[in-house]
């Protein structure tokens, strides 16, 4: 599962800069390696810069300390190298399920045929067969975010960047979302950055953990979740809750300077 | 079947009042309460417009004042879209028209009719002019905000796939602060109508406010109501067609709202 | 701090400067004729004149007065009848569709039938802005009431309140953003309808002072009128809207 990283961040900072109010320093000297093929999770306290950092890699911020590579070019804005998934969905709510899959593919300009093809593969791929011409408005939680995979995934990008996309869904749901994702990464082994702050989310799903420190956001420490995660009941197992046990306990001290940090 | 009885029933009792109204009108003007000069009854009314209609200059005065009123508000609705986009993405034009909208919104620009005249003359320019100075503040208006609150989160998806500027603002911007916009453009229209008849009742000519000014000063009251009456009609369709044409465009929107009703 | 505050409204407001500079500059220098816009300068002249005189004065009051009378009535009337409508099912079918009906008529409509009515005076104003402005009002108030968090009103019934002591303690006050709003719709139109009505058919007003003096080519002076009228609407909504903002913050 090694090999030649697809992703270097060194050293960077980055400020958080409101229209109104003091310059807040969200991320402080990060650095990470981030391997071919691997599922890494950024995991942290709330405001401790997680989503900074994925959206620093995608290109919707721009690097002002430090170096991102991607392949080894720096990176320079967003592309479709890297897709992205958001929590709250992103879904175009004038275009049907079909059309906001194909959005990608359509700027990638692909021959007509071949971009229906692919649009519609992906839409049976995460489920939704049958709800193609839905509007989001229509959808559930659930269905929503299975769009937003799919129209992710339709313009094969090369990794995905996933920010708490199941944060805004019912537990249930998450949890089904949550085997669904690693069967489909299981399948196209893409790259994969997922940010949450669910350290039981975050074991289950990945191969590595990074732990952050609360702000200004740095990271701590990375631990290795590489187990056998086929068994459905690999929640209960004792390799799983020790993990989450060694994960939660370097979380908590984080977790404990933010709420101290934060201005009540 | 059961939904369509509901339906028709819904209906039904909502023209009730109206028809009730009109009823009241109907026997209060010939009850001798009030003269006929001071209330006509709604049948002379009726009869008045009747006899516009195919004797008269109804339809031309329709058309007129349709005309003005319609081209002034697709006027404003080009250029307060255009001018919103531009406040809301530039810097520098926000800044420069900032205090002239937020001056300009509250101010009676009715009051400006006179100096348009001196300088437009006295024919339709001037009017459809004043309806685009009274109706394109609530259309930039709207699509600032519209604009404004379209989330970021979706012009990073469509830059993320690969979007470039230009597609970013017609593909992405403009349809997410549609229901804004839309939202605007219902507020311009009245505005663009009122305008517009008022221009005319202080130029005179032809169109339904200069022909309501005309009969206002032969104190040929029928003229009068017949002309409340004519403009009422033709509000109340413009602004049904507008609803109708939000409903159509936002569809995708709306579906959101239906269910919540149930 | 107020030194900061200067600067900032000197900045928002620069616009509207430079557009002054740029009438006086444009109508000096001739390039535009001076007859259809006189220079800025000479326009203050004239009001300030106008002001001596007494003529935009008494014309004035005349205006504020009748703009004046007609909106309190249509916020008195307009404002019972949407908490009315709000409150009783009966009521809100009959006169919901009516509502309905007229709300899209331009009410520039009414001046002819209002003249008619009662002629060039006072009267036929105030009639014409009581009648325009008490939709809005009317709209206003109903939404508010409706938003009427039923749980408050719940709350108001079983602590022994009775039905109009729970209006005026429950449904009033969480109404009022709304009936507010509204009102401040029908302020602006009141301004809409007075100059209307006055620029057709009056014998004293700011409106026809405007088509006095434009008749007479006095156009310094018609010009000095209109950016009154102008400002004066501009002015009442943003005194409006400070008062709003205290009663409300005095509220919570």
């Amino acid at each position: 599962m090694s090999g030649p990283a697809q992703i270097v961040v060194d050293g960077v900072c980055h400020h958080y800069r409101p229209a109104v109010g003091r310059t807040v320093l969200a991320l402080e000297n990060v650095s990470l390696k981030v391997r071919e093929r691997e599922f890494l999770a950024l995991l942290g306290p709330s405001g401790c810069g997680k989503s900074t950092l994925l959206y620093l890699i995608g290109g919707f911020l721009p690097t002002e300390t430090g170096s991102i590579l991607v392949d080894g070019k720096p990176v320079a804005g967003p592309g479709p190298d890297r897709g992205i998934v958001f929590q709250n969905f992103a879904l175009f709510p004038w275009k049907s399920v079909r059309k906001n899959v194909l959005y990608g593919l359509e700027r990638q300009g692909l021959p007509r045929e071949e971009r229906e093809k692919r649009a519609q593969a992906f839409i049976d791929m995460v489920g939704l067969t049958g709800f193609e011409e839905s509007y989001p408005s229509q959808l559930s939680g659930g269905m929503k975010q299975r769009t937003a995979i799919a129209r992710t995934l339709a313009f094969d990008p090369r990794m995905l960047l996933m920010d708490e996309p199941f944060g805004a869904l019912d537990a249930q749901t998450r949890s089904l979302m949550q085997s669904e994702l690693l069967a489909i990464w299981e399948k196209t082994r893409k790259t994969v950055i997922f940010v949450t702050h669910d350290v039981h989310e975050a074991v289950y799903l990945a191969e590595r953990v990074a732990v952050m420190s609360a702000r200004p956001g740095r990271i701590k420490t990375i631990v290795d979740t590489r187990f056998d995660k086929d068994d459905p009941e690999v929640h209960r197992t004792k390799v799983f809750i020790d993990k989450v046990d060694e994960v939660w306990n370097l979380v908590r001290e984080e977790a404990i300077k933010a709420l101290e940090k934060r201005p009540s | 079947m059961h939904r369509m009885a509901s339906g028709a029933f819904w209906s039904a009792a909502r023209l009730a009042p109206i028809v009730a109204l009109l009823a009241g009108w109907e026997i209060f003007a010939r009850s001798g309460a009030v003269t006929p000069f001071m209330l006509p009854a709604f049948s002379a009314v009726v009869e008045r417009i009747y006899d516009d209609a195919f004797g008269g200059e109804l339809f031309i005065n329709i058309g007129v004042t349709l005309y003005r009123a319609l081209a002034g508000f697709a006027i404003a609705a080009v250029g307060g879209v255009v001018l919103g986009t531009a406040m809301a993405r530039n810097a520098v034009a926000r800044w420069f028209f900032d205090p002239i909208i937020s001056v300009g919104f509250p101010m009676p620009k009715i009051a400006f009719l006179p100096v348009v005249i001196l300088w437009l003359g006295l024919y339709d320019v001037s009017k459809i002019s004043m309806v685009v100075l009274d109706a394109i503040f609530p259309v930039v208006t709207a699509t600032i905000a519209g604009i404004a609150s379209v989330e970021k989160e979706l012009l990073w998806s469509a830059r993320n796939m690969g979007a470039r500027d230009r597609e970013l603002l017609w593909q992405i911007l403009l349809p997410a602060a549609l229901p804004q916009i839309l939202t605007g453009l219902q507020v311009a229209l009245p505005i663009a109508l009122i305008v517009v008849v008022v221009t005319e009742m202080q130029m005179g000519g032809y169109g339904l406010g200069g022909a309501m000014m005309q009969a206002s000063r032969f104190a040929n009251s029928r003229g009068v109501f017949a002309g409340i009456v004519e403009i009422a009609i033709i509000g109340y369709v413009l602004v049904a067609l507008m609803a109708m044409l939000r409903r159509r465009l936002l569809r995708w929107h709306q579906e959101a709202q239906a269910v919540t009703e149930v | 701090m107020t030194n900061a505050l200067v600067p900032k409204a000197l900045i928002r407001y620069a616009p509207l400067l430079i557009l002054a500079a740029a009438w006086e500059a444009a109508s000096r220098l001739h390039l535009v004729s001076s007859l259809a816009l006189p220079p800025l300068s000479d326009v203050a002249q004239a009001w300030v004149e106008l002001v001596q005189s007494g003529e935009l004065v008494t014309n004035g009051l005349s205006s504020l007065y009748r703009a004046g009378a007609g909106l309190a009535l249509a916020i008195v009337v307009g404002g019972a009848l949407g908490i009315f409508m709000a409150s009783s099912r009966g009521v809100n079918a009959m006169l919901g569709p009516l509502v309905e009906l007229f709300y899209p008529m331009p009410k520039s409509a009414l001046i002819p039938v209002t003249v008619l009515w009662l002629g060039f005076g006072d009267g036929s104003k105030i009639l014409l802005i009581f009648l325009g402005c008490m939709l809005p009002v009317t709209i206003g108030a109903y939404n508010g009431a409706r938003g009427s968090d039923r749980h408050l009103v719940w709350s108001a019934r079983s602590m022994g309140a009775d039905r109009l002591r729970m209006m005026w303690d429950v449904v009033v006050p969480s109404a009022l953003p709304e009936l507010l709003n509204g009102v401040r719709t029908a302020l602006a139109l009141s301004f809409i309808l007075l100059v209307s009505s006055e620029l057709i058919v009056a014998r004293q007003g700011f409106g026809y002072l405007i088509g006095y003096l434009g008749s007479n080519g006095s156009y310094e002076a018609m010009f000095a009128v209109v950016l009154t009228v102008a400002f004066t609407g501009f002015l009442a909504d943003r005194v409006y809207q400070s008062v709003v903002a205290r009663v409300l913050r005095w509220q919570e």
